[in-house]
């Protein structure tokens, strides 16, 4: 018979799997849509193209900062437990601030003619965003169930909640990282 | 490691918690059985029109033509025919093998054969099976519709499945059904992937599982990492046709802007080739376990055949340009991509050869799992060697398109994996619902299906060596196509016979279930010696009361040092030695 200790010890490793498995199958699907964003992108004879010239710098670059800074205060969610309130709130407000950045963005690249329409590569840039603002979504779901546990259910909160939610939030960050570094950067 | 022991929980009562809503890796495992029987005779149903059409272009289709196609008098009409290839590759794939193979024997024989008491997400599970039947409601939904379901093949290439080919709902509604699908299969993909990695019984190493967990484990690996892909096109495709995005569209197609449709076909088959080993890797799983029950012997080569599973699973994820030698690739690509799909045939041999291995000199008992493994080892030899003409890029670009390709798919695909399914639940159906099926009906029902099977799809290679295309909806129209009537109405006889055949096997399945009067069955009718086998049959919820101790592996089998009167032991028992 398994003792307690042992059981919540295989209990992580189990969880750790299963989060590592869901985080190849997201990352599979954030790859084939950088595949299809680079293949598009040597088969462009001038970059940038015609139809996404005059892109947005500022907003991505504060989205950016936003992730970044998210993921920091998750980290700090994870080992300040007296303060862990207070990141979350941090947390989940720059998630959805991340959020609004996103949106604005999306006006300005439509006040630019930048449209879905134009062509492959903007419609590449614009849907690679849709989909990762859902994914913040999906993570500011798990935030939201986060917060059950640290604000009311306190004692079912276990390490193991905080990990997995942690590691999709950071993914997350990494994934914008990504896009921001190849669409708005280089 | 630590080895988690799961509670025990509380044994359901009510008819929604016991059948519907249940969490219980079994009963999820039998509704997918039925759930893909369902679409197996609705897909079965448009290969008879499909058939027909092709033997008797412009006559009505028998009995229900008349109440399927009232404003044809009973002929499938050009459109609704190309609606009905589409819909049969879909279903097949997605919605009859894939739950029976991966749903039905994924769920039903993992926690039990690797001595767990349920799959470590109950939850996760139950969820997945009801995102694929919200999938497959959508699916049934955009039959209904007034421009009717997808029509642009089940690969649903761009510039057919835009909104130029297809207006309308249906391809749409295609599009969002095949994304819920893939939600569901990856949420089952997680669970079966960490469920072998953390909930083995003690003792039960990797090199003691049964083959059927290998098969249905590497399966889950690769659902995991490709089904996200094929997800990614069809998200693309789906803005493209809702949005106005042109990801997917080029030359006249595209208003303004331009896309690439050959991208599609890239994301496409980057999930599709590994498909192919999806759907048939249970199945070689499950005939390398029965091929050695029945044969009373080890399985030969047992790690070599593992192994060798593995290494095409590996090998699977890097071939897909063998579909593709077609859209002016760069030879040196299409010479890689040859290469690399010669290559699978390594390991294909190897463990083709443990089978043989496996069956050679053994006291075989030729029981309806056996006679149905035995149709696979035959019907996948078949397909097997069929795709290597394939992989040749030569011969490739004169077969691409025919029937030829549709002929060896079907028997890699189709046959192989259907008679893999018919064993599986032949062999594990004492263990799901309690009773025996009648052997007398099983065997009946493997001559009549393998039969007619093999005058279906060697008809169809035929016809595809003789320059026959796929998807025309009359090919007698071209005079090089004409002296091939006679063949394509020996090719839908033979599957209107093999139709007929299944009528042995439903009401076989049905009656056994639902016959009262039928005896319960033994806990362990074919003296084997995994672990679903060493408890009460049907298997109890709880699967196990204690969590059992393994020592020795799935095959132990016909060894000389047994007692007088026993020709296997139990996975739980030390192996007996001199």
């Amino acid at each position: 018979m398994a003792t307690k200790a042992q059981n919540l010890e295989e209990k992580m490793f189990q969880q750790s799997v299963a989060m590592t498995v869901t985080l190849i199958a997201f990352s599979m699907l954030f790859a084939t849509l950088f595949l299809g964003f680079f293949l598009v992108r040597f088969n462009t004879p001038m970059w940038p193209p015609v139809e996404i010239q005059g892109m947005p710098v500022f907003l991505p670059l504060l989205s950016t900062i936003i992730m970044a800074v998210s993921s920091f205060t998750y980290h700090r969610l994870q080992t300040r437990e007296p303060m862990r309130g207070f990141y979350w709130k941090l947390t989940f407000g720059l998630g959805v601030s991340f959020l609004i950045c996103q949106k604005l963005l999306w006006s300005a690249l439509t006040a630019k003619g930048i449209l879905v329409s134009n062509g492959n590569v903007p419609s590449m840039v614009i849907a690679f965003t849709w989909i990762h603002a859902a994914h913040i979504f999906m993570g500011l779901a798990l935030l939201l169930w986060l917060g059950r546990f640290i604000f009311k259910k306190k004692e079912e909160l276990t390490e193991i909640k905080l990990i997995n939610v942690g590691k999709f939030w950071h993914f997350l960050g990494v994934v914008w990282l990504l896009m921001y570094l190849t669409m708005f950067v280089l | 490691m630590a080895f988690l022991e799961q509670h025990i929980h509380d044994e359901p009562k009510t008819f929604v918690s016991k059948y519907l809503i249940s969490y219980d890796h079994k009963v999820i495992g039998k509704q997918f059985l039925w759930y893909g029987i369902f679409w197996l005779l609705v897909g079965g149903l448009m290969a008879m029109l499909i058939r027909w059409t092709l033997a008797y272009p412009g006559v009505p289709f028998p009995i229900i033509g008349s109440l399927l196609f009232p404003h044809t008098g009973g002929v499938v009409p050009p459109d609704t025919y190309a609606m009905l290839f589409h819909m049969h590759g879909t279903i097949m794939i997605f919605f009859a093998i894939t739950p029976i193979l991966i749903g039905a024997f994924g769920n039903f024989c993992i926690p039990l054969m690797i001595g767990a008491r349920d799959m470590i997400f109950p939850t996760l599970n139950m969820l997945s099976f009801w995102f694929s039947m919200a999938s497959g409601g959508l699916l049934l939904l955009s039959l209904c519709l007034p421009l009717g379901a997808a029509a642009g093949g089940w690969t649903s290439y761009p510039t057919l499945s835009t909104n130029l080919g297809q207006p309308g709902a249906g391809q749409t509604l295609w599009l969002l059904s095949l994304f819920l699908f893939g939600a569901s299969s990856t949420m089952g993909a997680v669970n079966y992937i960490t469920t072998v990695i953390t909930l083995r019984a003690p003792g039960m190493d990797y090199f003691k599982m049964p083959l059927t967990i290998w098969g249905i484990w590497l399966t889950s690996i690769l659902n995991a990492i490709f089904v996200p892909v094929l997800g990614a096109g069809l998200i693309l495709l789906t803005f493209d046709r809702v949005f106005g995005t042109t990801f997917f569209l080029a030359g006249a197609a595209a208003t303004s802007g331009k896309g690439d449709p050959v991208l599609f076909q890239h994301v496409f088959w980057i999930f599709g080739h590994p498909e192919v080993y999806i759907l048939i890797l249970p199945a070689w799983g499950i005939v390398s376990d029965l091929l050695a029950f029945f044969s009373r012997k080890p399985a030969f080569g047992y790690k070599m055949t593992a192994l060798s599973l593995t290494a095409i699973t590996v090998l699977s994820t890097v071939v897909y340009g063998h579909h593709m030698y077609t859209t002016q690739m760069s030879p040196l690509l299409t010479q890689s991509f040859m290469t690399l799909t010669m290559l699978i045939s390594i390991p294909s041999a190897i463990f083709f050869a443990n089978w043989l291995g496996t069956i050679w000199k053994g006291s075989i008992n030729f029981a309806s799992p056996m006679l149905f493994s035995l149709g696979v080892v035959f019907v996948f030899g078949l397909g097997g060697l069929t795709g290597l003409y394939l992989a040749s890029t030569s011969i490739d670009l004169y077969l691409h398109d025919t029937y030829f390709v549709v002929g060896h798919f079907h028997y890699t695909m189709a046959a192989s994996v259907l008679l893999g399914g018919f064993a599986g639940t032949y062999f594990w159906f004492p263990k799901m619902f309690g009773r025996m099926m009648d052997e007398r009906l099983a065997k009946i029902h493997f001559w009549t299906t393998m039969i007619p099977l093999n005058g279906i799809f060697t008809g169809m290679m035929l016809m595809g060596w003789a320059g026959m295309h796929r998807r025309l909806y009359n090919p007698f129209i071209y005079e090089f196509m004409e002296k091939l009537m006679p063949l394509n109405k020996f090719t839908t006889y033979c599957a209107i016979a093999m139709g007929i055949a299944q009528i042995t096997f439903i009401y076989n399945f049905v009656n056994t279930i639902f016959n009262k009067k039928l005896p319960q069955a033994e806990n362990n009718p074919w003296k084997v010696g995994t672990l679903e086998w060493d408890m009460p049959s049907p298997a109890p919820y709880y699967n196990f009361k204690e969590i059992p101790h393994v020592k020795c592996g799935p095959h132990e089998m016909g060894n000389p040092n047994l007692p007088e009167g026993k020709d296997f032991q139990y996975q739980t028992e030390e192996l007996v030695k001199a």
